[in-house]
């Protein structure tokens, strides 16, 4: 029983969009699937001719697929971008030895520049040696924290204009829900937004963020494209894991739920009475803050002090001390050394 | 992707490690607690009383919203929650004077048994226990049947004028002041209305039991099968839900409006509304939150609605009922007996409550998060009026938003991926402003302007509705089974657009004639 | 019959089931030539799912398969079209059929 392409009524169709529930060939849904890229671009008005403009390149299939879409677009539309790949090192041997080889295949696949940071050379820690620390609980906060940091870093050495990163439709409406969930209202404003980070930092957009993962994963295997495949071997967050179940089974009722979050999370609006957290710089390293130490600064300084859980939960009444160099008083110390595996 | 805004957040930190029951009340210190209401918080039966008394009149009186002598319309469906929020209006209402609530309750019940199937004995029986449980409340009631949605008048779905009030300070001494003139007034003007009542309401205060039994124990035959089509053409669940609260609104609204009651009360507890404010999330509803879950939903204009029970968890409710004895009627809905992922809402039901059990904070916190938004931008504004507003929801529309939405990026989706069959099925269509002919324009730069794609069934309806109506909408096979004030009041929105698209055109003509 | 089935898990599905010791490791692209025992009436996909479960996954199917289908997140594909086109579990077997499931959870 196959069924023919909604577009061209002549091909055999391969996927039903989950978007519309449209049935499309490989062709359609290859060229659907750029075109609207394009339109997510042209109508938010990511770029401006000229700009240099860096990809955060994980080795995985979203940017994977960014990249070589990306690729594609510029040079269909003229969009005059110069394009770099870049790619952050944690240092998790054995996940991200196999995903570099792979960015550094797409490098030579695009054809396209590539700059890797580590954390090694950024923090002087891997992630191996990190979780050899604080154990499997709260190592995620810290890879996060390290990773948004580092790729701004990478993309400052390069002096580079814009960030783009692999965030899917699925991913946005993950982190709405998320968000909601906690409470946490500043981040649930901001995280629908396709453009982040204004002053000082390096703007950040998601050409993805209207594309469906379910399309993505597709295009990648319709396309051929060459992407590194496996989860990070640190176990996930099971919070997230929960959201994460949620909207799987919400998109499995009704296909366009996550266009439907993400509809939700752009017309939210917050009263205006509600205090939001004022955006400073962090006074060690110059990065976007809202506090007088940024979360990475905190974290590593508990990693360095033998403190690990300094940056886990709220400590700010601590932050005077550490940026004077004071020593913690022992109970202090002491209840910020357990960690439970 | 990985956890890049991961933020570690102490209150969803697992607190069940804490204490066990501390044997004594924390309030009184003396008499023994019979239940935990947060971890920690321990009540004896009595301090628990006063406490739960107490957040329900702590509710209406942070709120200032209804003003003494005020008729308020009291939702009951027969659950814990509403049944409870009727005890505590008459707990209220036997008060002595200075505490006590000073408006004019009535109370409604809706019989929705034909959505699910349930037989004529078997809803005859449920109204029947719904009637003990009334008449004992000493409150004017009614029970309709949802069946009356089919003679609605078209003017249910506009936005009523809301009455000009003085400020609430002044409105309670001159109240004050009238009640010493005259006494109460019983609800004899309730039973005038009745009668000017098109429809089968049937009010059974005790002189009129036998209206009742004539009346709302038969709606029409025509109108049952009717509203059976129109559940059988709504294709999930999901719709089926939402399909339902909308006609539900409607009626209770309709009530309202020729009863002369100005407030609406309903029953649903701080549980029931974090279950809906996620599965608004999911169902599109987002701009709308604060309207579908606040305090005060003042969208119909004349008529508010109001949550008096928002505050309370189902376990308090539950735990309140059970101890002092508030009766209510277990009545099969829609969703009784389903499967945990059959419906958004249903799914949305059980991941909340199992969050809730790894996560004891998961219900307050999303509350918390509610109680800190705002009515969409859209109704900032309060220029925009009745042609802005959803036709089945009235809520403002959230539908026009800028090109780089999800809204639009789902409308290219369609557009891209039917276009051709488009072209071949409706070349009437094309007389539009399309601008893709053999998919040229897609090839150019200028690709921002995309032509608006047009459902191709009925567009001006669904250009009528809020993008979650749509998606309800959506789901029907047909739009023939709606209600005829529905499609009447949306023929109606579409002439006048159209007339106004005339005179739009005539002014312009004459400004260029005048020009030459 | 023969049945060819390839999995490109790409997420805790493949690490759980390789760190678990199974025989069957699905590490990046695996192909798997499975024959199906014969039965009267024909294979479907439904019964290949229990098939799998039975045969294949050894730990922690629930990762695999939720109820009687695949776990939400989890791409099926029938000879390279999406399974949603092919009436999904109801979609009978034909010999040399090429099915591909692909997980799209993490690894982004």
């Amino acid at each position: 029983m196959p069924v023919n392409c909604s577009s061209c009524e002549e091909r055999r169709a391969v996927l039903r969009r989950p978007k519309t529930g449209h049935s499309l060939c490989k062709d359609c849904f290859f060229h659907a699937f750029e075109e609207e890229i394009h339109h997510t671009i042209v109508s938010a008005k990511l770029f401006n001719p000229g700009e240099k403009v860096g990809i955060g390149a994980s080795g995985g299939k979203d940017s994977t697929v960014l990249a070589h879409v990306l690729k594609v677009l510029n040079e269909r539309y003229a969009y005059g971008l110069d394009l770099i790949l870049v790619s952050v090192d944690e240092g998790i041997s054995g996940y991200r030895d196999d995903s570099l080889e792979t960015v550094k295949r797409n490098q030579q696949q695009y054809e396209l520049p590539l700059k890797i940071v580590s954390y090694q050379e950024l923090y002087g820690w891997t992630m191996d040696q990190i979780v050899k620390q604080v154990g499997l609980k709260n190592n995620c906060t810290f890879c996060g924290v390290f990773r948004r940091q580092a790729l701004d870093r990478g993309a400052m050495m390069l002096g580079v204009n814009k960030i783009c990163t692999g965030h899917n439709a699925d991913d946005i409406a993950e982190t709405v829900l998320m968000n909601f969930l906690r409470g946490d209202i500043a981040r649930l404003r901001r995280c629908t937004s396709i453009t982040t980070g204004s002053e000082g930092a390096i703007p950040r957009c998601k050409p993805l963020k209207y594309a469906y993962e379910k399309e993505i994963v597709l295009y990648a295997y319709f396309k051929k494209l060459d992407y590194f495949s496996t989860e990070c071997i640190y176990s996930p967050n099971a919070y997230r894991g929960h959201a994460r179940a949620f909207l799987k089974d919400l998109e499995a009722i009704r296909p366009s739920s996550i266009m439907d979050i993400i509809h939700s999370g752009e017309n939210l609006s917050v009263k205006e009475d509600v205090r939001m957290p004022v955006q400073g710089t962090c006074t060690r390293c110059g990065y976007i803050s809202s506090q007088s130490l940024c979360k990475a600064c905190v974290l590593l300084e508990g990693l360095n002090r033998g403190l690990p859980k300094l940056g886990i939960g709220k400590h700010h009444k601590l932050h005077h001390k550490l940026l004077s160099q004071e020593p913690l008083s022992e109970q202090e110390e002491r209840k910020l050394k357990a960690v439970d595996f | 992707m990985c956890e890049e805004e991961e933020v570690y957040c102490p209150e969803l930190q697992d607190t069940t490690q804490g204490k066990s029951l501390g044997k004594t009340c924390m309030k009184c210190k003396e008499s023994s607690a019979v239940l935990l209401i947060r971890a920690g918080d321990a009540f004896c039966k009595s301090c628990f009383k006063e406490y739960f008394v107490h957040k329900f009149r702590a509710t209406l009186g942070k709120n200032r919203v209804i003003y003494p002598g005020e008729k308020v319309l009291l939702a009951f469906s027969g659950g814990p929650s509403s049944s409870a929020m009727v005890q505590q209006v008459q707990e209220g209402m036997s008060r002595d004077a200075p505490k006590k609530l000073r408006f004019v309750p009535g109370i409604l019940f809706i019989d929705e048994g034909t959505t699910c199937g349930m037989s004529h004995e078997e809803r005859q029986q449920n109204m029947s226990e719904v009637q003990n449980v009334l008449q004992q409340t000493g409150f004017p009631f009614y029970i309709v049947s949802l069946e009356q949605v089919f003679s609605l008048p078209g003017s249910i779905l506009q936005r009523g004028v809301p009455e000009q009030r003085a400020n609430y300070k002044q409105e309670v001494d001159r109240f004050m002041v009238q009640q010493q003139a005259q006494g109460e007034t019983g609800c004899s003007d309730i039973l005038e209305n009745l009668a000017k009542l098109g429809v089968n309401v049937s009010e059974s205060s005790r002189e009129s039991d036998k209206m009742f039994q004539s009346t709302c124990r038969h709606p029409p035959d025509t109108h049952t099968q009717k509203l059976i089509q129109l559940f059988a053409s709504a294709k999930t669940l999901t719709a089926k839900h939402q399909l339902l609260h909308t006609l539900r609104s409607h009626l209770i609204l309709h009530i309202a409006r020729t009863c002369g009651y100005s407030k609406v009360m309903s029953g649903e507890s701080c549980t029931r509304l974090s279950v809906s404010l996620l599965s608004n999330i999911s169902l599109g509803r987002g701009a709308f939150l604060p309207l579908d879950t606040g305090f005060c939903d003042s969208r119909y204009g004349d008529v508010d609605i109001i949550r008096p029970m928002r505050e309370y968890s189902l376990k308090e409710i539950a735990f309140y009922n059970r101890l002092f004895h508030v009766s209510s009627v277990f009545i099969p809905a829609l969703n009784t007996k389903v499967l945990e992922n059959s419906s958004i809402q249903q799914l949305s039901e059980v991941f909340i409550n199992r969050l809730q059990a790894d996560f004891p904070s998961t219900v307050s916190t999303v509350y918390r998060t509610s109680e800190k938004l705002n009515v969409s931008k859209i109704d900032a504004n309060q220029g925009t009026c009745a042609k802005e507003r959803c036709l089945l929801c009235l809520s403002p529309l959230d539908t026009q938003v800028g090109e780089a939405s999800a809204f639009h990026a789902t409308q290219i989706s369609h557009y891209i991926s039917q276009k051709i069959l488009m072209k071949f099925n409706d070349p009437a269509n094309s007389s539009g402003k399309s601008c893709c002919q053999e998919g040229k324009c897609c090839k150019g730069p200028g690709y921002g302007d995309f032509c608006q794609p047009r459902a191709l069934q009925a567009p001006s309806f669904v250009d009528m509705l809020c993008y979650g109506c749509r998606l309800t909408v959506k789901d029907l096979q047909s739009l023939d089974a709606l209600p005829q004030y529905v499609l009447h009041e949306a023929e109606h929105r579409s002439r006048r657009i159209e007339m106004r698209k005339e005179i739009e055109e005539f002014l312009l003509d004459k400004d260029e004639e005048n020009l030459h | 019959m023969r049945v060819q089935w390839f999995c490109f898990f790409l997420s805790c599905l493949t690490r759980r089931v390789l760190r678990g010791g199974a025989e069957l490791l699905f590490d990046g692209i695996k192909q798997h030539q499975v024959t199906l025992p014969n039965q009267s009436n024909p294979w479907d996909i439904r019964q290949l799912l229990v098939w799998i479960r039975h045969n294949l996954l050894k730990e922690r199917p629930e990762l695999f398969i939720q109820g009687d289908t695949v776990r939400p997140g989890i791409l099926v594909l029938i000879n390279d079209a999406d399974w949603e086109l092919m009436g999904e579990l109801d979609y009978q077997l034909e010999d040399k059929d090429n099915i591909v499931f692909i997980s799209t959870l993490h690894g982004g």
